[in-house]
């Protein structure tokens, strides 16, 4: 049985708003994305189609990614909810699109696009949208192709170093079927 | 003398466009609860799942709220659902889903590990946050693959990318690490 940490929501938010250092539940701060070195990192801003970045999440333990969360969701007794828009970023060495080559019905039907310059995808209806740019994926969770491709208009980097709507840097050599190194 | 002729359906797929549960129908983006992070197959109906869940992997507990899963279309409450206990515990959801004329009789199931949380506030199961040993709904998977494993069964992994972070109701998120479990069952019920 675990013992809720007191108000982890709110704890969360001054956090991200403060600059405060990551904790043990896996949550960084936006300094702390900003400073991260690991891959190159992409968000959509502190807000993107009205909704406020509201979490960054760090997972490290086989599945290898940040994310920007934007937006609430009411969670339940039994029932979790999905926030509006997420921004997971992968190393590519972990998560890219040569992953989805097995195609339906065991695998996700993609349809393949160009976005920002980038050879990206779009699956679930167009729900979610994968792109790849240097040794990074960048997965937007948005709801609908339309709130995909806005999300992915904003995306800029978190070190500041491209800016939003500019095109994203072409995938690493070997970053498309996994074969880039960690 | 009268003979019964039982044939499969007609030839066609199983549907794993549905990657989600649903707390409601029509099942949007915005509905969405849970990961489908296993399927069973061969002789994957749901009622040979619920029992070889129960037996394999000793999940007996029915109790839990009831979600619903897409196919071909539709949006489908839940079939079944086995837990391993009241508290804290591993559960999960099961729906038949379409005959595939490679894979057999099918069944979508979402698995986790929940814990129940009372304080400060009673909030009810949340499943593990991500951690060390992957999210909550890895460790459901991950232990549906070793107890079925253990028994003989064939098991193979699929990557779907549904990734996607669901927040609970102690505040904390989870996600699959996009990895879907295929289980092959046998004819043979317990």
């Amino acid at each position: 049985m675990r013992i809720l940490a007191p108000f982890a929501l709110l704890a969360s938010v001054v956090a991200l708003a403060a600059g405060d250092g990551g904790g043990p539940d896996g949550r960084l701060s936006l300094e702390e994305a900003r400073s991260f070195t690991g891959f190159p990192l992409f968000y959509a801003g502190q807000e993107v189609d009205g909704l406020p970045l509201t979490a960054i999440l760090r997972r490290d333990d086989g599945a290898d990614y940040v994310s920007f969360v934007y937006g609430d969701c009411e969670a339940t007794d039994d029932a979790g909810c999905a926030p509006p828009v997420e921004v997971q970023v992968w190393a590519a060495c972990r998560r890219h699109l040569g992953l989805y080559e097995r195609g339906p019905p065991f695998g996700p039907a993609v349809e393949r696009a160009a976005v920002r310059g980038v050879p990206a995808a779009f699956l679930d209806d167009g729900a979610r949208l994968e792109l790849q740019t240097g040794r990074s994926t960048v997965v937007v969770f948005a709801g609908a192709r339309g709130r995909a491709l806005r999300i992915a208009a904003a995306l800029r980097s978190a070190d500041g170093s491209i800016p939003a709507g500019a095109a994203l840097p072409v995938p690493d050599q070997g970053a498309l079927e996994g074969s880039a190194p960690c | 003398m009268s003979l019964l002729l039982v044939a499969p359906p007609a030839p066609a797929h199983f549907d794993g466009s549905g990657r989600y549960t649903h707390v409601a129908c029509p099942g949007t983006a915005a509905t969405r609860s849970d990961p489908v992070n296993v399927v069973f197959g061969t002789w994957g109906t749901w009622g040979r799942a619920e029992s070889q869940v129960e037996t394999h992997v000793g999940w007996t507990a029915t109790s839990g709220s009831t979600q619903h899963f897409l196919d071909h279309g539709g949006c489908f409450a839940q079939h079944a659902q086995r837990a391993s206990g009241e508290g804290s515990r591993f559960h999960v959801r099961i729906r038949g889903q379409h005959w595939d004329s490679g894979f057999g009789w099918t069944a979508a199931a979402g698995a986790h590990h929940e814990d129940l949380v009372l304080f400060p506030f009673p909030c009810g199961h949340a499943v593990d946050a991500n951690g060390p040993g992957g999210s909550g709904f890895d460790q459901g998977r991950d232990e549906l693959e070793a107890r079925f494993r253990a028994a003989g069964h064939e098991t193979s992994r699929a990557w779907w990318g549904n990734t996607q972070s669901f927040k609970q109701c102690d505040g904390d998120y989870a996600a699959s690490d996009g990895w879907t479990l295929f289980v092959r069952l046998h004819q043979v019920n317990h």
